[in-house]
């Protein structure tokens, strides 16, 4: 098995004069459930849709399993499962007719096939749904058959794009635990999402940014990779606050966590200080002040936001970076 | 490329694909009913070619015993349906306000100038409207007066005097027969060859079998990539192993089964209920099978270009609405301008029905149609080369 199970290098797209993804260089390592973290338009489907061989790059490429993802498609095909955005199974077949067609198209042998449906029919809990109609199963059913047909060919690698959105909680779980299951199993899992409760769950993030990496690193080492702790203090009434403390100086941004105003600032204990001589807000009242952990929610609004007065300079948070090859064009933070 | 085309993929989709149809009753029921349907419509349709009970008006304003006897003779034909007005009505002209398409004016003193070696002509008012009706019509009155005319004559010659008789056999014979020669009709002995009892609904046959074909295959074709590309299944279908001959082999298979099934229900419903006869099965089956691959390569090629079904429909209606027209499914093709003759020859459907006629009407030998089976092979191969092209310019 080769060290990498994906590797992108240098890998664009542009539409026109639009550039969609620029320049991604980075590699994933078997096992990892690497989350691809971005708002809605960053570029995340466009590069799983290069990596898929759906779309050839406009430069650079990338590798699955050795495999170039454009000119060996068909071989690097083999190694991934794909789950689409939307759900894109035959509505008017059956659980089962689904299953066996995809297992068909991914040349599995018909012995073959008939155990591994089985096994992914008890996986994904649809034993009971074999004979409903795709079209007629609840969207978290839909998600885990999309799912189990990507894995029909038992590749290593599994593609997943938004894999959750929509999902009431029970069926995201219920999603989780069976690509932790995966991930177990030493499957490597390729995920895109915009929860950030998700990006906790996975080994490995990356962050794009208007077609860019801004961070790659696992959650944790994201977390470490601000200066300080964060602010977070309660006034009354919170909403007017919110409001005027984003406009003030020294102040990044102002965010809201369970009634209480989180702050991002350069130099919150110098703000704390300033404030409590002499607290700028007259009609709102000073309750307490708390120091707490960033989450992955902070660190999305610092990357995305370019608050990079918040993050240590000297962090290395680039899996790709530490590899080198092309590390100097893997823009590791802030590079807006 | 095709040598590893695999066989279990292809049936994969082929497969699935026939479920598509299977499970959209709709579709299926289209399917089942129409064909057999739209040949006894078509078929009775265009059962009988000549014209009967055309309204038409009549108005004699000469009544005398000879008229009288044109009218018997007139009113006996086919072609009319007579509607005698009295003599005092003026609006013959009016063929609309009277409802008919033609009108006939017997004026007075006809007869006496047929007696007085100063025929007058009979008016006749024609529809003309469709350019085909008023040659017809004035076809049926000239036959009719013909008619009139011999009986006339023969009533003359039976009642000449017998001096006339006894001067006439002093002619020298030679003369004498020339005179009887001229006093007959002259004729031809017509043997009509290839459709003898000149049944149009065989020469229609082919027709309608590809008409039916070509409209459904066609349609239903160009909607199985369309439906998948707006369902985005399309790009799930992409990332499986499947190669792009293999999805376009897969997909036509269903449809070119159902094709070939509704094939022989409509050559049945032909044979046993309008009595065509079918000659040569294996050539006809052959010329089906060709026209089939090439109307199914033709809607896979739309399909392929198509973002959606609405846009498949819409381009499958602009192709197959000249091809009704000019295909010579329905009319010959020989009395079309010489430009429009040529573009005919790329429909597929134009080579289907002339090799179609020229095996079941014609009985020809391969040699005749030859160049119309390599055509249509030539058609399937180039629309399944072009649309496994363009699915690859989707990839892209």
């Amino acid at each position: 098995m080769p060290d990498s199970v994906i590797v992108l290098n240098h890998l664009s797209k542009s539409f026109g004069a639009v550039d969609a993804v620029k320049d991604l260089s980075f590699s994933i390592a078997p096992g990892v459930i690497f989350g691809f973290l971005g708002a809605n338009g960053a570029g995340k489907t466009t590069t799983m849709r290069m990596l898929c061989g759906l779309t050839h790059p406009s430069s650079g490429n990338a590798a699955i399993m050795g495999h170039d993802v454009w000119k060996q498609r068909q071989r690097a095909r083999a190694c991934f499962g794909y789950v689409a955005q939307r759900f894109s199974l035959y509505p008017d077949l059956t659980v089962e007719e689904n299953f066996r067609f995809f297992g068909g198209a991914s040349r599995v042998a018909p012995a073959e096939l008939e155990k591994r449906m089985q096994r992914l029919l008890r996986y994904t809990d649809l034993i009971k749904k074999q004979n409903t109609p795709a079209g007629s199963l609840s969207g978290g059913m839909r998600q885990l058959l999309a799912v189990g047909c990507a894995l029909i060919h038992d590749p290593p690698l599994l593609f997943l794009d938004e894999p959750t959105s929509g999902l009431d909680p029970v069926h995201r779980q219920q999603i989780w635990d069976l690509l932790y299951d995966l991930s177990n199993e030493g499957k490597t899992i390729f995920v895109t999402t915009h929860y950030m409760d998700e990006a906790e769950r996975c080994t490995e993030v990356g962050f794009l940014e208007s077609g860019r990496l801004l961070a790659n690193a696992p959650p944790r080492d994201l977390k470490l990779s601000f200066r300080t702790k964060l602010l977070e203090l309660d006034v009354d009434p919170v909403m007017p606050a919110l409001v005027q403390f984003r406009t003030y100086p020294g102040v990044l941004g102002v965010s809201l966590r369970s009634g209480s105003l989180r702050i991002y600032a350069p130099d919150p204990e110098n703000l704390l200080a300033n404030w409590k001589k002499n607290w700028p807000a007259r009609d709102v009242r000073f309750l307490r002040e708390r120091w707490v952990e960033p989450d992955m929610e902070d660190v999305f609004t610092a990357y995305s936001q370019g608050y990079d007065s918040l993050l240590k300079s000297d962090g290395n948070h680039s899996v790709a970076a530490e590899k080198d090859d092309a590390a100097s064009a893997v823009p590791v933070k802030g590079v807006r | 490329m095709i040598g590893s085309l695999s066989f279990h993929a292809i049936g994969s989709v082929a497969y699935k694909e026939f479920l598509h149809i299977y499970r959209d009753r709709r579709i299926l029921l289209l399917l089942l009913i129409l064909p057999p349907l739209f040949t006894l419509l078509f078929g009775h349709a265009f059962e009988n070619a000549d014209r009967t009970d055309t309204p038409a008006l009549l108005i004699n304003r000469d009544p005398t015993p000879k008229t009288d006897r044109f009218i018997s003779i007139i009113t006996k034909n086919k072609t009319f349906k007579w509607r005698q007005e009295p003599a005092s009505k003026t609006d013959e002209a009016d063929l609309l306000g009277n409802h008919v398409q033609a009108s006939l004016v017997i004026p007075a003193g006809w007869s006496d100038s047929l007696a007085s070696g100063d025929p007058k002509p009979l008016p006749l008012y024609l529809d003309g409207a469709d350019t085909n009706t008023a040659d017809a019509l004035e076809g049926g009155v000239l036959k009719s007066l013909g008619d009139f005319q011999l009986g006339e004559r023969d009533q003359l010659v039976e009642n000449l005097p017998d001096v006339v008789i006894d001067l006439g056999r002093k002619l020298p014979v030679d003369v004498r027969k020339q005179f009887v020669s001229l006093m007959e009709t002259w004729s031809v002995k017509s043997i009509v060859l290839y459709n003898p009892k000149a049944r149009f609904i065989e020469y229609v046959t082919p027709g309608i079998i590809g008409l039916i074909l070509q409209l459904l295959t066609v349609t239903l074709m160009a909607c199985t990539i369309a439906r998948e590309r707006e369902a985005g299944t399309l790009y799930q279908l992409m990332v499986t192993s499947l190669k792009r001959g293999e999805i376009v082999i897969g997909k036509m298979l269903p449809y070119l089964v159902i094709s070939g099934f509704l094939i022989v229900i409509v050559t049945a419903v032909a044979g046993l209920h309008f009595k065509v006869p079918f000659h040569n099965y294996p050539m006809v089956a052959l010329i089906c099978l060709l026209f089939l691959l090439c109307s199914l390569g033709l809607g896979l090629l739309i399909s392929a270009f198509s973002k959606t079904q609405t846009q498949a429909i819409q381009f499958s209606v602009f192709f197959l609405l000249p091809v009704f027209v000019l295909s010579g499914a329905f009319a010959p093709l020989d009395q079309l301008p010489k430009v429009i003759r040529y573009f005919a020859e790329i429909f597929p459907l134009t080579h289907f029905c002339r090799a179609f006629r020229l095996v079941n009407m014609y009985r020809a030998g391969l040699g005749f149609y030859f160049v119309d089976l390599v055509v249509l092979a030539l058609g399937a191969l180039i629309t399944f080369v072009g649309a496994a092209f363009l699915l690859k310019r989707i990839e892209e």
